[in-house]
């Protein structure tokens, strides 16, 4: 864990500040200020997200650096669809995500600038991350509506709000897709680079197992519909486990060796 | 919800979960592990099985044909695990005996430059077979990004980095003093003119290296070479060891596909960029060089199946986001409309 004595750094420690700060104040009731300073934590990290794009001169999504930062830009505007047109609450949640991925980024990953090396140098690159990314942010809310489904106060409990079952169904409704997109924009471009479209990567093998697990909740839900929320809920939240392994585990441990190791 | 359609849903859920958890033991096995893994005879029997059950639901489920969005999503996978079987070592044996197409799955291919091959080998069993034609290389490069970087270190283990550019000066502190890069070379050559060395830069070939100087407190200044493919290279009982590096942006085969002598066709193939030709896609895979010269490696896979493959993900896409985006979308405007005409009426 290191400090990043840099004007990145800088960027990112403002932005993990103003979302803990807009987090605190939401949890104490002051929704508007917690608001402004949840925008003033997105703002700062849309600048940090400019600034590596101009010093690295390419999409920054390279590695996990770049993938964190993009996860801690993209989280307002997720926050905002989820609130303005799906009625989704657990906005103050949506702040500590922002934070907790933004940590990493600030204090664990390398940030040195790397040029692409061939296999990333394709215009499926982008796509195909900043896809995943959105899918994976839809899908840690899905998991935080789905947790508390279990907890005593439900954060739907508000009459505006959806109920935490159901949120979590519509969240996974808007994920899924993206999750889809990402892993056929991935196939393709494995062939592309590497030959296959399928190469049993480990990184590939735990997507499409995640993959599988929302389809499961599909199916699942189909056939119980709200009848059992509880396991319907712990689909949702064993999908994210399986994303989580598969964003972090897969690239960290040296366990999984394989094509995406470029990643870390 | 009848028996029939019970049965099919629960098989497709313990189908689904037994595919993620085989994927989960896959990831622990290693890429080429798990290949072997999920294209041995049981497994094959699960594809089978996975495919049947995928069509037995399209029967069993009327409400599929009635929403074309679904529909989609399940002939799309039916499509993919049909095309996948289809371009496997055992669907090409199948067409073979079945139907006589006779094609290599997949192979490796290693050309010379300025000469041709068409054979292909097989890296699991070391046998090889021909193409129906022949592929010659033109010229096979690596480009790279500028400028390089020059890496040192001390013998305490410190690391610093230069951009490997003239001019570049790196300050190591009192005790190590500075290093300045003085000259960059693509193709380093060196003469003795008189009773001196002279390093010069000879245009064609390819010795990259960098003339560094070196200031320390107390030594005469020094002067190195740095060559970037004798990393490592230098005196024992220098404080600094250093290293020049550059990063490959890209491989490219310059190739041309000659059949009965003729050039039918030709492409400058390079990683992300492959060459599709007589029902075979050829990748650059590798390179490398030996006596007789430099050569590449292509990776050649043959591309059965692959419309099909291609077919179902167009599909599933479509299909997936049409079901849970396009009619959410649709119904929340249709609402929306709904909202405004009761509010003109209530208005009037």
């Amino acid at each position: 864990m290191a400090v990043k004595y840099t004007v990145q750094g800088l960027l990112i420690y403002i932005t993990i500040a103003a979302y803990v700060l807009a987090f605190v104040t939401m949890i104490a009731g002051r929704r508007k200020a917690g608001q402004a300073l949840f925008v003033t934590g997105f703002l700062t990290a849309t600048v940090s997200f400019i600034y590596r794009w101009y010093d690295v001169r390419h999409v920054p999504l390279q590695n996990l650096f770049e993938v964190f930062l993009f996860l801690g830009m993209a989280c307002y505007p997720i926050s905002w669809v989820c609130r303005r047109v799906l009625r989704i609450g657990g906005q103050w949640a949506d702040t500590l995500i922002g934070a907790i991925v933004l940590f990493p980024a600030g204090f664990v990953f390398n940030a040195e600038p790397m040029p692409l090396p061939p296999a990333l140098q394709s215009w499926l690159f982008a796509p195909h991350v900043a896809v995943y990314m959105l899918a994976y942010i839809f899908m840690a809310k899905a998991a935080f509506q789905a947790a508390g489904e279990f907890a005593a106060r439900k954060p739907g409990a508000e009459p505006a709000w959806l109920p935490p079952e159901q949120a979590t169904y519509e969240l996974v409704v808007i994920g899924f897709p993206l999750l889809t997109l990402g892993l056929v924009l991935g196939s393709w471009w494995g062939k592309l680079a590497w030959g296959n479209y399928w190469g049993w990567d480990p990184k590939e093998l735990w997507s499409l197992a995640s993959w599988l697990v929302y389809l499961g909740y599909f199916h699942w839900r189909y056939m119980f519909g709200r009848k059992h929320p509880h396991i319907n809920s712990f689909w949702a939240i064993l999908g994210m486990i399986a994303i989580i392994i598969t964003l972090l585990w897969v690239n960290l441990s040296r366990l999984f060796p394989g094509l995406h190791s470029y990643a870390t | 919800m009848n028996r029939f359609k019970r049965i099919v849903l629960w098989a497709a859920l313990v189908a689904l979960m037994l595919l993620a958890l085989l994927s989960i033991y896959g990831a622990f096995l290693g890429a080429e592990r798990a290949q072997a893994f999920f294209t041995s005879l049981p497994l094959a029997f699960y594809w089978f099985a996975l495919t049947a059950l995928l069509m037995a639901g399209i029967v069993a489920f009327r409400r599929l044909g009635r929403v074309p969005s679904l529909l989609l999503m399940h002939i799309g996978c039916i499509l993919v695990l049909l095309g996948a079987m289809w371009g496997s070592n055992g669907g090409h044996a199948i067409a073979r005996k079945l139907f006589g197409i006779d094609k290599i799955p997949q192979g490796q291919m290693g050309i010379l430059e300025q000469t041709q091959e068409n054979r292909v080998v097989f890296t699991d069993s070391n046998s090889n077979r021909e193409l129906p034609f022949f592929v010659r290389l033109k010229d096979f490069r690596m480009e790279y990004y500028r400028p390089g970087s020059l890496l040192v270190q001390s013998r305490s283990g410190q690391n610093w980095r230069l951009r490997a550019e003239a001019g570049q000066t790196l300050s190591l502190g009192d005790e190590l003093g500075t290093v300045t890069i003085r000259r960059v070379f693509e193709n380093f050559r060196i003469d003795i003119k008189g009773d001196n060395p002279v390093a010069y830069d000879e245009p064609g070939g390819s010795n990259p290296a960098l003339e560094v100087s070196s200031e320390r407190p107390g030594a005469a200044p020094g002067k190195r070479y740095v060559f970037e493919r004798m990393p490592g290279h230098g005196n024992p009982n220098d404080p600094l060891s250093m290293n020049y590096s550059r990063m490959v942006r890209d491989y490219v085969s310059e190739l041309e596909v000659v059949k009965n002598g003729q050039v039918v066709a030709a492409k400058d193939i390079e990683v992300n960029h492959p060459l599709h030709y007589g029902g075979y896609h050829f990748f650059q895979h590798s390179y490398g060089e030996d006596k007789l010269g430099e050569y590449t490696v292509l990776m050649v896979v043959s591309d059965s199946g692959l419309s099909l493959v291609y077919g179902g993900y167009m599909m599933l896409v479509a299909g997936v986001f049409w079901h849970f985006w396009g009619r959410r979308a649709r119904a929340a405007v249709q609402s929306r409309r709904t909202m405004t005409r009761d509010l003109v009426g209530q208005h009037e």
